[in-house]
């Protein structure tokens, strides 16, 4: 009888192909350095990271010289003065502060059922409905998708259009703080749900029949079992929500039209319009200091949730 | 009035023509028995035969297609199940890692409103029960796996439901701590009166733990008898070759003579088993038991056996407190008979390819029709 085809696969040939020809350009005796230059590109990219952290953070003590138009050679600490004091910078930095809580709490509420319906249905069909109804935004990018939000929210735009028709004058919808933060919440949610899926696919289906067993109805059962146990997924999914939200540009800057700026639009303000690059990589600094000290606030007080990484102990 | 039907109602469960139907498949078929207060019923049978169904709907999780389950002679086929008075130990255990064992007995007392002031002595007297005392503040993974299933045996039984529901909670354990833990569902069992009903695939611990035994195959409920008639009474050849080491013996009736049923095999009968009667030339099946055949080197070494069949040894197998010989016999067709010595200055005397003289009695053979 002739063996079976698939008792020696194609890709297997494949890869004792591959395999010899890494044996003939990387000698055997240089295997043990084959990880660490596997390494080697991520760690350059993070390097260039860093230098470029580097200059900003040379930059920032250098005030714009108004007669030159050029950083001055001397430095200083006015602009840290500045982003402290000016009531601007203020405004911009706890709108973008409060934005990101409210647009991080609103999206874990909504995403918290999808993933749910998602991770427990029963019916395939529903369950991929709802996979490529995720995805979907995706693909579209976020300026498109906010121009979206233009065409349906605008004073002629289709929901106005629709009050009209029952007889309600336009609505200003857009160019304001809600407008942004419902952007927001909708560019964030396919993120949120996510990354809240891995952690209640991990909770057995059993817990939940078990707290029904011993008497507990769904919204205890969900109290006192899902919640907690959810809990890796929602500071996973909060975190994520929460640094994207803080440092977002493009939503605040077409859904707020010029008048929500949130800190990503003032940087680029300052390097793009009045070319203060001091300011800017000030501002710049500013806001992942902000940033690292809320994440690091969150994982002191509730653990890394699903992004911790590494051994389990 | 539903009041004292509960109170004088004779049985704990009683299920009626219960069916179960998913994605097309046919899971339970016209499932009916009664169970009565205090007993300890097992189901038993292959993966797939129905019995993890019947339980859940019991439970409550799954509603019958057709048919009504009775608890305490009441219909509870719209009781969801935090609102039926069950505990249940399931097949991973279920127990709340972001609990301690505490806890996880405490919990079904809170969800229960049992009056707070008496829930930590409550606790402590079910982890006593199950001889985690000192073990309380124990996280779900600090403690082995023998002490997670008493945590789930407390944790069900804690609240004092009317019915303990047991899911194959023993089946992931090693064979020397699923056998302790038997005598521990079975001590606890006793020692508190409920009524329960265990699910397993295991033959030995069916025959171990239960008052009753119902085994189920295809969805069918095929036997419902104490341990000892389903193993020596089996209803059926399903029965008979689950439960036990079982020699069928295929051929056709020759004549019947009272309860003797003659083969066309010449030298073998059997008796009629289950009240299969069949008609001269109609098939049948004999099935005996590996430990009703004896074994020797000659035909006077068996004793007082009046069946006696010449064989050959194909194999032997040693399992220490006994030996398993396969045996070629050559008038009852292609496969060997497996045979039990249990005797420890004989056994292991017969080596592959010698010839042995088997023996048994015509009253050890049932008949089967199917």
């Amino acid at each position: 009888m002739r063996p079976s085809r698939t008792s020696y696969p194609l890709s297997w040939r494949l890869m004792d192909a591959l395999e010899a020809i890494a044996a003939a350009v990387w000698p055997r005796s240089f295997s043990a350095a084959v990880p660490w230059l596997m390494l080697l590109p991520a760690v350059v990219l993070v390097g260039l990271l860093v230098l470029g952290l580097w200059d900003m953070a040379d930059g920032s003590f250098r005030t714009l010289d108004t007669a030159t138009f050029l950083p001055s050679d001397d430095y200083s600490l006015t602009n840290y003065h500045r982003a402290f004091t000016e009531k601007l910078f203020f405004t911009v930095a706890s709108r973008s502060l409060i934005g990101s809580l409210i647009v991080t709490a609103v999206t874990l509420i909504f995403a918290f059922p999808y993933s749910y319906v998602m991770v427990r249905t029963r019916s395939t069909v529903l369950r991929k409905f709802l996979l490529i109804a995720l995805f979907l935004p995706f693909f579209i990018g976020q300026v498109v998708r906010a121009y979206g939000w233009l065409i349906i929210l605008g004073s002629q735009g289709m929901v106005n259009e629709a009050l009209g028709l029952v007889g309600v004058s336009p609505i200003r919808l857009l160019y304001n703080y809600p407008a942004v933060l419902f952007g927001l919440v909708q560019y964030m949610l396919p993120f949120a749900v996510l990354m809240l899926a891995p952690a209640l696919t991990a909770i057995p289906e059993e817990m939940e029949s078990a707290a029904g067993s011993l008497g507990a109805n769904w919204v205890r059962t969900f109290i006192h079992v899902v919640l907690p146990l959810a809990k890796p997924g929602f500071i996973g999914a909060g975190l994520v929500v929460m640094t994207l939200s803080l440092t977002d540009f493009a939503i605040p800057a077409i859904l707020g039209g010029g008048s929500q700026d949130f800190i990503a639009n003032a940087i680029y303000d300052q390097f793009f319009r009045t070319s203060d690059q001091g300011m800017g990589a000030t501002l710049a600094l500013l806001l992942v200091a902000v940033g690292s000290i809320m994440v690091g606030v969150v994982f002191a007080l509730f653990g890394a949730g699903t992004l911790a990484i590494g051994r389990s102990k | 009035m539903t009041e004292t039907m509960a109170a004088d109602a004779p049985f704990a469960v009683s299920v009626r023509g219960v069916n179960m139907v998913f994605d097309g498949v046919h899971a339970v078929r016209d499932a009916t028995f009664d169970l009565e207060k205090g007993r300890f019923l097992t189901i038993l049978g292959p993966s797939g035969s129905g019995k993890t169904t019947l339980l859940r709907m019991i439970a409550g999780f799954g509603r019958p297609t057709s048919g009504e389950v009775f608890i305490n002679g009441l219909a509870v086929g719209s009781v969801p199940p935090h609102k039926r008075s069950i505990g249940m130990v399931f097949q991973k255990l279920a127990l709340f890692p972001h609990m301690t064992a505490a806890e996880n007995v405490a919990f079904p007392l809170k969800m229960r409103r049992f009056d707070a002031r008496s829930i930590p002595d409550r606790v402590q007297r079910y982890l006593d029960l199950v001889k985690l005392g000192k073990l309380g503040d124990r996280r779900i993974h600090e403690l082995s796996g023998g002490q997670q299933q008493r945590v789930a045996i407390a944790r069900a039984l804690v609240f004092e439901p009317d019915l303990l529901l047991l899911d194959e909670p023993l089946a992931a354990l090693d064979r020397k701590l699923r056998e302790e833990m038997q005598l521990e569902f079975r001590r606890i069992q006793r020692e508190l009166d409920v009524t329960t009903i265990n699910v397993t695939h295991d033959q030995r611990e069916a025959l171990v733990v239960s008052d009753e035994i119902i085994v189920m195959d295809h969805g069918r409920i095929q036997q419902k008898a104490r341990p000892e008639a389903t193993y020596r009474q089996p209803k059926n050849a399903f029965v008979a070759n689950f439960i036990g080491v079982t020699n069928f013996i295929e051929g056709a009736v020759a004549s019947i003579d009272g309860e003797k049923i003659v083969f066309d095999r010449p030298g073998f009968a059997g008796r009629v088993g289950n009240g299969f009667r069949p008609a001269a030339g109609a098939a049948a099946r004999g099935a005996l038991r590996a430990e009703q055949i004896r074994i020797g080197s000659g035909r006077e070494a068996l004793g007082d056996v009046d069946t006696i069949f010449d064989g050959t040894v194909t194999d032997a197998i040693f399992e220490g407190e006994r030996v398993v010989y396969e045996v070629s016999v050559k008038d009852l067709g292609e496969t060997p008979l497996r045979v039990f010595d249990h005797d420890p200055v004989t056994h292991n005397q017969h080596d592959i390819g010698s010839s042995v003289a088997l023996g048994w009695n015509v009253k050890d053979v049932l008949v089967f029709g199917d």
